[in-house]
């Protein structure tokens, strides 16, 4: 039995469907992101573990006690909002104590509490500071506090991350997950942003449009996306519209250019129309002993990304990215070109068309 | 050192600031201005004057001399009161559960609340009147259910704070939503419920605390015209503040004039107070 069960739980707004048959085990300490495109209904499914809505049909279990229509307080679950949401009317310490104060814990066991929680984020100089006196990234440090202090039994973050600076948002996602694993406290995160979710998450749930797309960890949603949804979501792709020639080999046709699946073509028949899908770091420019996937291509642009080159291609009718690392001895081809590309047998996906 | 350079810096910026502002800015500002201070000036001038050739506080001394003042002064303070625990009894968990449950209600309830500049207090205080100074029965029987409000003291007094809550309506319902808009009462309210607290605990930890600055306005402007307020008070027989006005007025010339600065002061004062109490608020609430 996990720590967090939600079974078959479907929310409706009037008529619209906005979860659809929402099916998550969690077990206890791990942490798991929703991650999709805005307004699939990842907030949604959050507030109806937190108590804010409830869900049309289905069951929510918490340590195995069913909380699916229990009052948002009178559940032991910690909710970190987007906008911070401290109470500007109190100061840091005030509002990280104010959970305890409302269970009627004793002075003293407040007191105790609170230094601990302000030491553990680091803010024991700002105690005493209202929450206008800070800085977007202590504040959301308060908030979070302000949430342990009562040791909830699920931590649920909606987009905690999302109103700061791409530096703070660094930063502060590596010193969530730190205190999540210190603490071992079971949490859901909600983002939008696939390279949070990949690089916080134990799993990720893939959402979109009320359904789970995917359930697995950052490495298999990555890697081994079972739709095309996903695929396209996570991380940059190149797709095409190809053909099924040999099901058996799992050969493909994209204009006419053979590839190759090790996946194999997933039980299509010859003729299928498929999609065919590649990630821009997976191709590289045939060397000689590569017998595999090996395709003409013209060079088309090549665009610097930093770190990355990114080249573009044209393979048969087909516009695909190629990504390289940067380094000064790279030996780029000229724009016009006529090139060889290659790609693993394990980097072609076969997708849904 | 460098704290009076700053304030120096800020100074010329201001300076700088006042010259950007056009000409007609100014125009309209000071005609306000003298609009509201003239007869101001005239009436303070006027109350010196009791005494021919002297400018003195004779009329002032004699104003509040006069036990009726003083009693009916104190009457209306009470009634003032009260007014305003009725309506923030009434008006912040009605607006609060808007913001919270029922946004699209929100244009039906200010609507609601601007209708007494709509119906002038005369047809109020006639409705009033006409409804409860008979006996209402339970529907269809004999049964007496209230006596008459306006036949015993307390019962009028019960009936010209319900008035003037309503006359308050616009004042007080405005400050409250405007002051629950700039503290997004409603995550507050779920990250409240969140860490375990009820409802009760909500609006008198969280929320009350947060549109304290808005309250006291609220209080303020109701304050205000329950003192100053005539019609009601007239019509329904109770002695307060602005009846007494209004037939000292008559009966004499600088004693009125002298009371009308007097409470005009007043009003100032209480503005003050509000400003030194919710100094620190507004920078709360400024600062997102
Ligand atoms: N109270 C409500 N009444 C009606 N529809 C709602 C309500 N709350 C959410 N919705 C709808 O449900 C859908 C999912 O909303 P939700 O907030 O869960 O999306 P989300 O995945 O969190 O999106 P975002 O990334 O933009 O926050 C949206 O289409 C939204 O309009
Ligand atoms: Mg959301």
């Amino acid at each position: 039995m996990s720590y967090l069960s939600i079974s078959n739980v479907t929310k409706q707004f009037g008529d619209t469907v906005v979860v659809d048959n929402f099916n998550l085990d969690v077990e206890k300490g791990e942490f798991v992101s929703f991650l999709g495109p805005s307004g699939c209904g990842k907030t949604t499914t959050l507030r109806m573990v937190a108590g804010f809505e409830i869900p049309t049909s289905g069951k929510i279990l918490l340590d195995g006690a069913d909380i699916t229509d229990k009052a948002p307080n009178q559940r032991n679950v910690g909710m970190i909002f987007q906008s911070y949401a401290l109470f500007p009317n109190m100061t840091v310490a005030q509002n990280i104590g104010f959970g305890l104060r409302v269970r009627k814990e004793p002075e003293d066991t407040i007191k105790q509490r609170v230094d601990e929680m302000v030491g553990l984020i680091n803010l024991e100089k700002h105690a005493d500071k209202y929450p206008y006196q800070l800085s977007g990234g202590q504040q959301q440090r308060v908030s979070l506090a302000r949430a342990l202090a009562n040791r909830p039994q699920v931590l649920l973050l909606d987009e905690p991350l999302s109103a700061l600076d791409a530096k703070i948002r660094v930063s502060l996602r590596a010193e969530i997950r730190a205190i999540q694993r210190s603490l071992g406290i079971t949490a859901i995160f909600v983002t939008h942003d696939q390279e949070e979710a990949l690089s916080i998450s134990d799993r990720i749930v893939v959402m979109n449009t009320g359904e789970m797309e995917q359930v697995g960890t950052p490495f298999e949603i990555y890697n081994f996306p079972k739709t095309r949804f996903v695929a396209n979501f996570v991380g940059s792709l190149n797709t095409s519209d190809a053909e099924v020639i040999d099901p058996a080999k799992g050969l493909v046709s994209m204009d006419g250019v053979q590839f190759e699946a090790a996946e194999g073509t997933n039980g299509r028949t010859k003729g299928d129309k498929v999609k065919i899908a590649i990630r821009p770091e997976r191709l590289s420019f045939a060397s000689e002993q590569k017998k595999a996937n090996v395709v003409d291509c013209t060079i088309e642009n090549i665009t610097f990304l930093g770190s990355v080159v990114r080249i573009q291609v044209k393979i048969g009718n087909s516009k695909f990215n190629m990504d390289t690392f940067n380094n000064p001895f790279l030996e780029l081809p000229k724009i016009g070109a006529k090139e060889q590309v290659t790609c693993s047998k394990e980097a072609v996906l076969v997708l849904d068309e | 050192m460098a704290s009076t350079q700053d304030g120096k810096v800020a100074e010329m910026n201001m300076l700088a600031r006042i010259r950007r502002i056009p000409f007609w800015s100014w125009f309209w500002f000071i005609l306000g201005a003298l609009y509201f201070i003239l007869p101001l000036y005239a009436t303070l001038k006027f109350s010196l004057g009791m005494e021919r050739d002297v400018i003195g506080f004779k009329a002032y001394g004699r104003a509040f001399e006069d036990p009726e003042f003083l009693s009916t002064f104190l009457y209306s303070n009470v009634l003032a009161l009260m007014t305003i625990i009725a309506s923030i009894v009434l008006i912040v968990p009605t607006a609060y559960w808007i913001r919270l449950r029922l946004p699209e209600a929100r244009r039906i309830v200010e609507f609601i609340t601007l209708l007494p500049f709509v119906v002038p207090a005369i047809i109020l205080v006639f409705g009033l009147i006409r409804i409860y100074s008979s006996p209402i029965n339970v529907p269809f029987t004999e049964m007496t259910l209230l006596q008459p409000l306006t036949t015993f003291e307390v019962g009028t007094d019960i009936l010209i704070v319900a008035g003037y809550v309503v006359l308050g309506l616009p004042y007080m319902y405005r400050s409250v939503d405007t002051g629950m808009r700039t503290v997004d009462v409603r995550t507050l309210t779920e990250a409240a419920q969140s860490l375990g607290a009820s409802w009760f605990t909500i609006i008198v930890r969280v929320i009350l605390p947060n549109i304290r600055a808005a309250l006291l306005s609220g209080a303020l402007l109701t304050f205000a015209i329950v003192v100053g307020e005539v019609t009601l008070a007239s019509f329904l027989g109770v002695p307060t503040f602005g009846p007494y006005l209004f037939l000292l007025g008559q009966h004499r010339a600088y004693e009125p004039a002298a009371l009308s600065f007097a409470s005009f002061l007043l009003t100032w004062a209480a503005m003050g107070l509000i400003q030194l109490f919710t100094g620190g608020q507004g920078q709360v609430s400024g600062a997102h």
